[in-house]
């Protein structure tokens, strides 16, 4: 069964000169795969993760996501797809710096309505499962890296997400780090079988994928 | 909504110097609104004390000279006002005039077995007690009834003074006791507190029957009634006026036969102007207030603008754009609410402090914010609040979740 099923989808940026960055993109990611998506830049990847997250529109065209049709939401419905659909991570991990670990992986349910002692109960899970337990109440300035990206990791996996979506997940980090996030990324994967899309352009990282899916001046080649 | 809160006040104590800064001009707008409602609300309250203490629906009627000829008569004549304009003004004016009263002093001296004091008696009505705002409460006993007035009883009401001086050493036994003046004996009925108002009061039926009959009345006091506009006023001023004309025989339009000090329209001129008062110090009050809201509003454009990223983050996992507009409204109203409230405070310390030390007497009585005030200088807050978060919410809302994905 898909996850993520896109038909024909073309999205045009209007302008003096409207530009037309994504071509008619055909695209099935069965539930349960593991894939990275690369582009030159320009080549359109960065439009297309956005659609795929639901942080933005496209003209025409379909874009199914795990059955639902993502298609002229309402800002309520897209936050609230957002919210329990997809679980984000991205290259410079986008903590909320003065809120501590356990802060910023509870901050989806926040949103949810879900009590503090609930969701601070799911993160404190979260984070162990990460191995980030003695970490809890450390601020993001007051952590490397790649704790602070596990910590954006665990926050992606709080609302139990049908899909996670990695901007560059190892942009900003080293190459060990990168191998131990790297890691984590295919244990979601194998262990619990999340659907994972990883947008990069480095090839080490897309080798450890399922799937790799290229992007040409807005067409999958 | 618990929890709605402790975001709101870990968002604001992440910004603790720059909030406090902000709050600062808030507290000082409510400060002087608190401060300058409450002076108000002490010369309200000094007012209102000296005028409910008489009866303010009330004319004060003196005896003058004419200054225009009428009638044959010349100018200059003395007006010279008789016992039967006590009953005459209310038959001739029975919309307007309840009573009309006045009084006669006389005597020079009165004595008790025991001691002797220089003091002239003043023969009242039983209205004395609750008009004229003059005297003190009753201590002990009554004060002088009709039933005293129709029989001319030779009963006296002494204030507690010349009790203690009469009868020494306390003055316990003055109640039931003699006083002797001008030859006749009177029983003292009733003491009263004695401030700056010293008079020994008879009826004045028995204070008539000692005078001479030719003795003239120098006023009259007239009891109002059907009075309750400023016209109203005017009009019982007038008809009093044209009746003591035609009794007297001088011209109604003369102002100097008699002089009218009308108490009714004074006093509604007087809270008249205490409203305007006390609106022009709420516009006072709320345009320095403004100063602070502009300040916070200013801010939290600013916080917006910083937190951009922030709201985009909180927008890309999943917070509804009303959950950002409320969060950038609260914030405002909290700042705004928590710092009024510390101006509130400061504010009443101020005004106790000024009050203990004016002191009752002086110009301003209990100069203290009620309840009443203080809940709607709280609307006031929550609504200037509001209103300071409004735009830069709107603001916050126009963040795009992609924003998130933007480097700082």
């Amino acid at each position: 069964m898909e996850m993520i099923k896109l038909t024909d989808v073309n999205k045009t940026y209007p302008g003096a000169v409207p530009l037309h960055v994504l071509k008619g993109i055909n695209l099935e990611i069965e539930k349960g795969e593991l894939v990275s998506i690369m582009g030159a830049s320009g080549s359109g990847k960065s439009t297309l993760l956005n659609i795929l997250g639901i942080l933005d529109n496209y003209d025409s065209g379909e874009y199914y996501l795990d059955g639902t049709l993502i298609k002229n939401l309402s800002e309520n419905k897209a936050a609230d797809y957002r919210n329990h659909m997809i679980g984000f991570v991205f290259q410079s991990f986008n903590l909320i710096n003065y809120k501590n670990a356990v802060e910023n992986v509870a901050l989806p349910l926040f949103y949810q309505g879900v009590s503090r002692k609930k969701r601070n109960r799911i993160a404190m899970e979260q984070l162990e499962k990460m191995g980030l337990a003695d970490r809890a109440h450390h601020l993001p300035g007051e952590m490397s890296g790649g704790q602070k990206q596990r910590v954006a990791i665990a926050r992606a996996m709080i609302t139990n997400p049908s899909i996670i979506l990695a901007d560059e997940p190892t942009g900003a980090l080293d190459s060990k780090t990168s191998h131990d996030v790297m890691n984590i990324f295919r244990k979601l994967n194998e262990e619990e079988g999340k659907t994972i899309v990883i947008v990069t352009h480095d090839p080490g990282v897309a080798e450890q994928t399922d799937r790799l899916i290229r992007i040409s001046d807005g067409i999958i080649v | 909504m618990l929890d709605f809160f402790r975001e709101i006040s870990q968002t604001l104590s992440h910004n603790k110097v720059r909030t406090a800064l902000t709050g600062i001009a808030v507290t000082w707008g409510i400060f002087m609104l608190i401060v300058l409602l409450s002076m108000a609300r002490g010369v309200t309250n000094s007012f209102n004390e000296n005028m409910v203490s008489r009866n303010n629906a009330r004319l004060m009627v003196w005896s003058g000279s004419t200054s225009l000829p009428y009638h044959g008569n010349r100018e200059g004549r003395r007006i010279r006002m008789k016992d039967k304009d006590l009953t005459s003004i209310p038959e001739k004016t029975p919309e307007y005039v309840e009573e009309v009263t006045s009084r006669i002093s006389g005597g020079e001296k009165m004595s008790s077995t025991k001691a002797q004091i220089s003091q002239s008696y003043t023969g009242v009505y039983p209205n004395e007690l609750t008009s004229s705002g003059n005297m003190g409460d009753m201590i002990e006993g009554r004060f002088i009834s009709d039933k005293d007035l129709k029989s001319k009883a030779k009963v006296m009401v002494i204030p507690q003074s010349y009790a203690t001086q009469l009868f020494p050493p306390d003055g316990k036994n003055a109640l039931g006791s003699r006083i002797n003046c001008n030859g006749l004996s009177f029983l003292v009925i009733g003491i009263y507190e004695s401030r700056w108002n010293r008079d020994v009061y008879i009826p004045f039926t028995t204070a008539r029957m000692m005078a001479s009959d030719k003795e003239d009345l120098r006023t009259l006091s007239i009891n109002l009634k059907n009075v309750h506009t400023e016209q109203d006023g005017n009009d019982a001023e007038s008809a009093v006026r044209n009746t003591l004309a035609s009794n007297h025989d001088f011209d109604p339009k003369d102002d100097n036969a008699v002089y009218i000090s009308n108490y009714f329209t004074n006093s509604l001129q007087s809270k008249k102007a205490l409203g305007i008062l006390d609106t022009c110090v709420w516009i006072l009050g709320i345009l320095t207030l403004l100063t602070g809201i502009v300040g916070i509003s200013n801010i939290m454009f600013v916080t917006v603008r910083e937190r951009t990223h922030e709201i985009g983050i909180r927008r890309a996992i999943g917070a509804r754009p009303r959950q950002i507009l409320n969060q950038v409204i609260v914030e405002s109203v909290s700042i705004t609410v928590l710092f009024g409230y510390i101006g509130i405070v400061l504010g009443m310390i101020v005004t106790q402090i000024i009050a203990k030390v004016v002191g009752d007497d002086g110009p301003l009585l209990n100069p203290t914010v009620s309840l009443s005030i203080a809940l709607e200088v709280t609307l006031v807050l929550v609504i200037a609040g509001a209103l300071a978060g409004l735009f830069p919410a709107l603001k916050a809302l126009k963040v795009k979740p992609v924003e998130a994905l933007r480097d700082e």
